[in-house]
């Protein structure tokens, strides 16, 4: 049967893995295929379809993440960042894996009695029960409770697994944050095909996520043949590949999956919104303010990580000022002047979105009223400690939204003619397995039928 | 241990959203294990305030009664749970008073909305002046100073709104989320740190 039949065999039982490459961008899929560094991944291209894939926006792993295993716009899952607001407050929460609004990829595989291994995925903090494995990704702390069932952790230990890169390393030596990506890699590749091997499942998925991490803080290795770390970088992807390879050559008659969450582009600069609004009259800050928790009265907009702005309107935050009636007109005075901000003559910003252009579903309530899209190179941030609009950090990669990574191991016919979102590839997943798709799921299965 | 009990007291125009919030936030508290009771305005007055018109009086009285039960049970460990116009501050702010565990949620919604929905068909009916005494139209409407929490209904679906009353009953430590809880005090400076080291906080 061939790659092509067995899509239309709808009531087939199928098994589906998916392997998930954190901000792996499809660019540098594309490029490492050419010239030589990915020859397993070059294979099984060959034998199905790479695509650039849109993520959400915000384009942050937690928000992305999420938008992949529900299926779903942060409307409905209700996780727009790393961090947020408590209601009717300017405290700060990290939202975790009991944020998340509307069933998971793994949830509706379970409801149809069928099991799950998923592991390192991040925001998925702590273990829900399910069906199956799971062990949670960024920004996971106690293995224990990263881990259902909790009988695996002494194996996960015996194993030596990592559950992340500590990117703090950095502070001690770029040396010493390169050995930890290599390690944590190789901690997670022998746990990823360890499970795959000994454990029963019908779905798979394994993250890696240090690519993410070196690409925040090596990506200038890889244009530049001279830099320290440019073999470095190819040297670990290499080791991706050949990771890749391990799992396709155990690949039979399973739907094969690889996705990013997110692309990667190079950082010229970061941009402090919150400075912007400091300047033009939207921001009070405290003395000494470390955190959007030290807002003054008298703001009427605020920042939070990556380009979200919130108003700080009456009703929704303690001590808002601005009135419903007045929000619009803020609105547009606010995207306006954002829109107007340059770097070397030109604008770095490419569009400011509404909150109801993005989002729908009942989490909307709690959605940045805009969301602010930058063009390549400008690296949006939410920090309040900065005198300058814009500066250079010890980052040198940023995240893009149009550039992330969608590969299945089926032909171009098989496939819908149009490019992926990240809320596609569950619905895809499911499809694949011959399984419902929830009515959550925004998303829709990209196979022909 | 039982959970405390306290008055939830929507306030706010007829048709306005209060007994949909009520019984929507009484379904997610109950299923969070608390005992619950709703009062609602329109089903205490054909029984607990039966024969009470709606003179500034009639209407005082019918808000201190409605007050007098959310009392006794707020007092027993249970959520009561009012929905009633209750148009004057006054007696609102002496019932927050005399019960202490008092949330007021004003259910807010422009006149404009209420009476292009007009869900129960009285506005049409007070605006041709076949019913009298109508609050916001021929008789007054105090809104809340100091609300404990303000939900917007022309502009937030009922689950908007729901979602945004629980998280503010879970900020002052009324209600907790389902599964709260996953960060110890510890474990959230160290995502903090983590967060920090790159660049997200």
């Amino acid at each position: 049967m061939g790659l092509f039949d067995r899509f239309k065999s709808k009531d087939a039982a199928k098994r589906a893995v998916l392997i998930g490459l954190d901000g792996a961008p499809c660019s540098l899929m594309r490029r490492f295929i050419e010239d030589g560094a990915m020859p397993r991944l070059k294979e099984i291209v060959r034998g199905g379809s790479l695509l650039q894939m849109d993520t959400s926006i915000p384009d942050i792993s937690s928000v992305a993440w999420t938008s992949f295993m529900t299926g779903a716009n942060p409307g409905r899952h209700g996780i727009y960042g790393f961090l947020d607001l408590q209601p009717n407050s300017y405290k700060i929460y990290f939202p975790n894996s009991r944020h998340i609004h509307g069933e998971t990829l793994w949830q509706a595989v379970g409801r149809a009695g069928r099991r799950s291994i998923v592991i390192n995925v991040p925001s998925t903090y702590p273990a829900q029960p399910l069906n199956g494995i799971l062990v949670s990704g960024f920004v996971a702390i106690d293995l224990t409770k990263a881990t259902y069932p909790p009988d695996l952790v002494p194996k996960l230990r015996e194993l030596d697994y990592r559950i992340d890169v500590d990117a703090r390393k950095v502070q001690e030596s770029h040396d010493a944050l390169m050995e930890d990506i290599l390690k944590t890699l190789e901690r997670r590749v022998e746990t990823l095909l360890y499970l795959f091997d000994k454990e029963p499942w019908d779905l798979f998925v394994g993250v890696i996520t240090s690519t993410d991490r070196l690409q925040h803080f090596f990506w200038d290795a890889i244009g530049d043949e001279n830099h320290k770390y440019h073999s470095a970088f190819r040297d670990y992807y290499r080791r991706v590949d050949s990771f890749i390879g391990q799992i396709a050559e155990r690949i039979r008659d399973e739907t094969l999956m690889i996705m990013s969450d997110h692309g990667f582009t190079g950082i010229k600069r970061q941009v402090y919104l919150n400075r912007w609004l400091v300047d033009n009259g939207f921001l009070k800050l405290r003395d000494n303010a470390r955190s959007i928790e030290d807002i003054a009265k008298g703001s009427r907009a605020f920042a939070l990580d990556p380009g979200r702005v919130y108003l700080n309107t009456r009703g929704r935050y303690p001590d808002g000022p601005v009135e419903r009636a007045d929000a619009e007109v803020l609105l547009e005075e606010i995207g306006k002047g954002l829109s107007e901000i340059t770097a070397e003559g030109k604008s770095i910003i490419q569009r400011v979105y509404r909150r109801d252009e993005l989002f729908s579903g009942p989490c909307i309530g709690a959605a940045p009223d805009l969301c602010v899209q930058p063009v390549y190179g400008y690296d949006l941030k939410g920090a309040v400690n900065k005198t300058k609009l814009m500066d250079r950090e010890v980052f040198t990669g940023m995240h893009t939204q149009d550039d992330a990574t969608f590969f299945i191991n089926a032909t171009a016919d098989a496939l819908l003619k149009r490019k992926p979102h990240i809320t596609d590839v569950a619905p895809t997943l499911l499809d694949a397995m011959a399984l419902a798709k929830p009515e959550t799921m925004d998303g829709a299965s990209m196979l022909v039928r | 241990m039982a959970e405390k009990g306290f008055t939830l007291w929507f306030t706010g125009l007829s048709g306005a959203g209060k007994t949909t919030l009520a019984r929507l936030v009484e379904t997610e508290l109950k299923t969070r294990g608390h005992k619950v009771e709703v009062l609602d305005g329109d089903v205490v007055r054909t029984n607990l305030s039966k024969g009470l018109g709606f003179s500034k009086e009639d209407r005082d009285t019918n808000i201190r009664r409605i007050g007098f039960v959310c009392d006794l049970l707020t007092r027993n460990e249970v959520v009561a749970i009012a929905a009633a116009i209750s148009p004057y501050r006054e007696v609102r702010d002496e019932l927050k008073a005399q019960i202490g565990a008092f949330v007021e949620v004003y259910v807010k919604c422009s006149l404009d909305v209420l009476i292009k929905r007009d869900v129960k068909g009285l506005y049409k009916k007070a605006l041709t002046g076949e019913v009298k005494n109508f609050t916001g139209l021929d008789d007054p409407y105090e809104e809340p100073l100091n609300p404990e929490i303000v939900v917007e209904t022309d502009s937030q679906s009922p689950l908007e709104s729901v979602a945004f009353i629980l998280r503010g009953l879970e900020e002052m430590a009324l209600t907790k989320a389902a599964e709260a809880g996953a960060y110890t005090q510890e474990d959230e400076e160290e995502v903090r740190r983590r967060l920090e080291a790159l660049g997200y906080v």
